[in-house]
């Protein structure tokens, strides 16, 4: 051996919001093998809320105290940038908000093993078996979140993207009610992932055999200099927009969403709808604006197709629902397609591209706490088999619980973006930087779409206050101490978002000003 | 000279497995068929300086991932078919246009680029093939290394998760189910021994034969209901064992 190999160098300070998250996970799973069966939810709550905690508390502390880095930490491996650092606050914070969802009711089954309507089942609900497991895999999903937007090259981001997503999968099918729709949600999760996942692993493949690298930065060098292989490029970067595509449900490759978001535990979907949203969007921004900076004339014009797509397949086929948590995962289509006006507002100005990112940054605080807030609503709606999921089940709700539908009337308000509600600044930020980008058609199909997905809001806000109640209506069931919370929580951020979102832009702004780093 | 005679033998070896993958219609044909695939795979890195993905190849493709898949396939049973309707109309026919079209998509592409002269492996194996994948392994992508074991201890707690039911109560244990089986002889006299097996004849050695009591006569304990159903619709049945299930017939 003639070469002795340089240790590497990680910087753990900067990786500790991550690293905190994962060491929580692995300490939940220790708690699962040792400590017996009555101590383990006293213990695993605890542990994760103030893991998450202690992690957001860290990435205020390094954006902060220390300032924002400008260089790749990890050997090159993680980017811990401006936007990184933001995307990690709010992931953190809706995530602490998931598990207070998660933890409020019995939402998951008691025992996976069993077959649905088995006498097995039935002997562990009476026994009041649960998994307490959902605590760590919560968290490990946490963690892929945490790292898919900073990954800085393409491997780190196709392991984030399994650390993430391989948790959820398995969240997916462990509904207490609707056990088989449940199950069904996670199989197709998990094969329609898996798929998009190998698109995600080819274009990664071919990127390195045109770029000699997997590094984004490096893929954005040779995009200027290598000649002769573009089909190579082409390939490899439409393969690897398929597969981020498909993680944020952009059309055509929405059709999981309202399956998974139906079949999956209401606190599992809001987490979905909110983190991996978040997570998938910074890691696509990242992607096509580091890696394939230098091709964005070939990339935007199919992103725009693909966002005009979304926005109005969203909003299209919101209408025809009657499954109130299918609704919602429509609506996220939707706001995927708003949120993709953003990532194509980019220009040659440096203070363009940071307008453009802010807006994104801003619309996914303000989108991911409200519908974090909206499915909490749904999961205080029963029936006597669970969650009262048939829109016409909700007619009069208005009657009998005014504060729980004027609660959700808000939130449907905020996902419409009328005025005073986050959500109106969200479009808001987000259009403008579009406009002074120069896609004004995109802006005007987006506010087309958004009065077409008001009609739909605006449709359940009538039924809930303009019908009258059915005879043996749903009951309002009284929220644990976790869920108000949450309702409170995102009531109070669509407010503040929506009255006084000058804080918080300023905060995405100045997150957005350094950029990427490279 | 003897890289291309191992590449075109190889091509045509993996190419044909390949095809035989797709078209086999028994699963664990596909799955041998994908473990000579995998091993053309392994000669071919061998055979381009990369003799420690050719191992890996082998020890964890060939060896662990395939025998899962064996594994797997013997557990649901050599002999289930899958079912072949087609639950969306025309699917299977744009499945096939869609294939088509992606592989063609991606062979003109590829094909079309200006691919350089190799350079081989030599600058990268300077230090030997080993250590040069160790010293990128542990330098430059050790985080991504390291995050796989959150997946793996992912994957671990998901099987448990999913497969794993806890006994809720102690194992019944060989006392308790004898005393069961006693018990169940005092309330409703159900005997307590073992069924008799079937009978076996000079001429015969089948399950289907009944056993004989000690006079002579035949036990109808040992006579298998399932059997005898089949064989008197194919009108083989023995007539001491239809007559015993005449009279039970009448008994009833």
């Amino acid at each position: 051996m003639n070469g002795t190999i340089q240790a590497p160098t990680i910087e753990y300070a900067l990786l500790a919001p991550m690293l905190v998250v994962f060491g929580a996970a692995i300490v939940g799973v220790l708690v699962e093998a040792f400590a017996p069966r009555y101590l383990r939810s006293a213990i695993h709550v605890p542990l994760t809320l103030l893991s998450l905690a202690g992690a957001f508390a860290l990435t205020i502390w390094q954006a902060a105290a220390k300032g924002i880095p400008t260089k790749a930490a990890a050997m090159g491996a993680v980017a811990v940038d401006g936007p990184a650092l933001f995307i990690w606050g709010t992931i953190l914070v809706l995530a602490f908000v998931s598990v207070l969802l998660i933890k409020g009711e019995d939402h998951f089954v008691a025992a996976a093993s069993a077959v649905p309507g088995s006498a097995e089942e039935e002997q562990a609900l009476h026994e009041g078996a649960a998994h307490s497991e959902i605590y760590p895999l919560v968290l490990f999903a946490v963690g892929g979140m945490l790292l898919f937007p900073a990954a800085n090259d393409l491997l780190v981001a196709f392991v984030a993207l399994e650390v993430m997503s391989l948790p959820l999968y398995l969240l997916c099918g462990l509904a207490r009610r609707r056990r088989l729709l449940s199950q069904e949600a996670a199989v197709k999760y998990f094969l329609l992932g898996a798929f998009s996942s190998a698109f995600f692993l080819y274009g990664t493949a071919l990127l390195y055999g045109y770029a000699g690298s997997i590094d984004l930065a490096k893929i954005s060098t040779a995009v200027g200099s290598v000649g002769g292989q573009d089909t190579l490029l082409y390939i490899g970067a439409a393969m690897l927009g398929v597969g981020l595509l498909f993680k944020i449900g952009a059309a055509p490759f929405q059709a999981w969403k309202p399956d998974v978001y139906q079949g999956a535990p209401t606190p599992i979907t809001a987490l979905m709808a909110s983190g991996t949203l978040v997570a998938a969007f910074g890691a696509l921004v990242r992607v096509f604006w580091v890696g394939l900076g230098g091709l964005d004339w070939d990339w935007r014009p199919v992103l725009y197709g693909v966002a005009i797509l979304t926005m109005v397949v969203g909003a299209v086929l919101a209408i025809t629902q009657t499954d109130i948590k299918r609704m919602l995962a429509y609506s996220s289509i939707a706001h995927g397609g708003f949120l993709l006006v953003g990532v194509i507002a980019t220009g040659k100005a440096a203070a363009q591209n940071a307008s453009a990112l802010s807006g994104i940054l801003f619309y996914l605080v303000a989108y991911g706490f409200t519908t974090v807030g909206a499915f909490a609503v749904v999961t205080m709606v029963r029936d006597a088999g669970g969650e009262a999921w048939h829109l016409s089940r909700w007619a009069g709700l208005g009657k009998r619980s005014p504060l729980l539908a004027g609660i959700f009337a808000f939130f449907l308000l905020a996902f419409a973006g009328i005025p005073l509600t986050s959500g109106f600044f969200g479009k808001y930020a987000v259009f403008q930087a579009a406009v002074s980008g120069g896609a004004l058609p995109l802006v005007i199909v987006g506010v087309v779409a958004s009065a077409v997905a008001a009609f739909f809001y605006v449709r359940v806000i009538v039924l809930m206050f303009f019908s009258d109640p059915a005879a043996d209506g749903p009951s309002i069931v009284l929220p644990s101490r976790g869920t108000a919370a949450v309702v409170g929580l995102a009531v109070l951020a669509t407010v503040v978002l929506g009255v006084y979102p000058q804080p918080v832009l300023d905060l995405a702004h100045s997150a957005a000003q350094s950029l990427f780093v490279r | 000279m003897g890289e291309s005679i191992t590449f075109w033998v190889l091509a045509v070896v993996s190419v044909i497995a390949a095809l035989g993958l797709v078209f086999s219609r028994r699963a664990v044909y596909s799955a041998l068929m994908l473990g000579v695939v995998m091993l053309s795979l392994a000669v071919l890195y061998a055979v381009q300086d990369a003799p420690f993905l050719a191992a890996v190849q082998i020890i964890v493709y060939t060896g662990a991932v395939m025998m899962l898949f064996l594994f797997v396939l013997m557990l649901v049973g050599v002999d289930s078919s899958d079912s072949l309707v087609e639950t969306i109309r025309g699917q299977r026919f744009w499945a096939i246009v869609a294939g088509l079209g992606f592989a063609a998509l991606l062979g003109l592409g590829i094909g079309n680029t200006l691919i350089a002269a190799p350079k081989g492996l030599a600058v990268a194996n300077q230090n030997g093939n080993v250590p040069s994948l160790a010293e990128l392994i542990f330098t430059r992508h050790v985080f991504a290394f390291e995050v796989t074991s959150a997946l793996l201890i992912t994957a671990a707690l998901g099987a448990m998760v999913l497969a794993h039911r806890e006994r809720t109560e102690p194992k019944p244990t060989q006392r308790d189910l004898s005393r069961a089986r006693f018990v169940e002889f005092g309330r409703h006299g159900k005997n307590p021994a073992p069924l008799p097996g079937p009978g076996t004849y000079a001429r015969h050695n089948a399950i289907d034969m009944p056993a004989l009591l000690p006079d002579g006569t035949v036990s109808p304990l040992s006579v298998n209901r399932v059997i005898a159903r089949h064989e008197a619709e194919e009108g083989t049945l023995a007539p001491e064992v239809a007559q015993i299930l005449q009279q039970e017939e009448e008994g009833k």
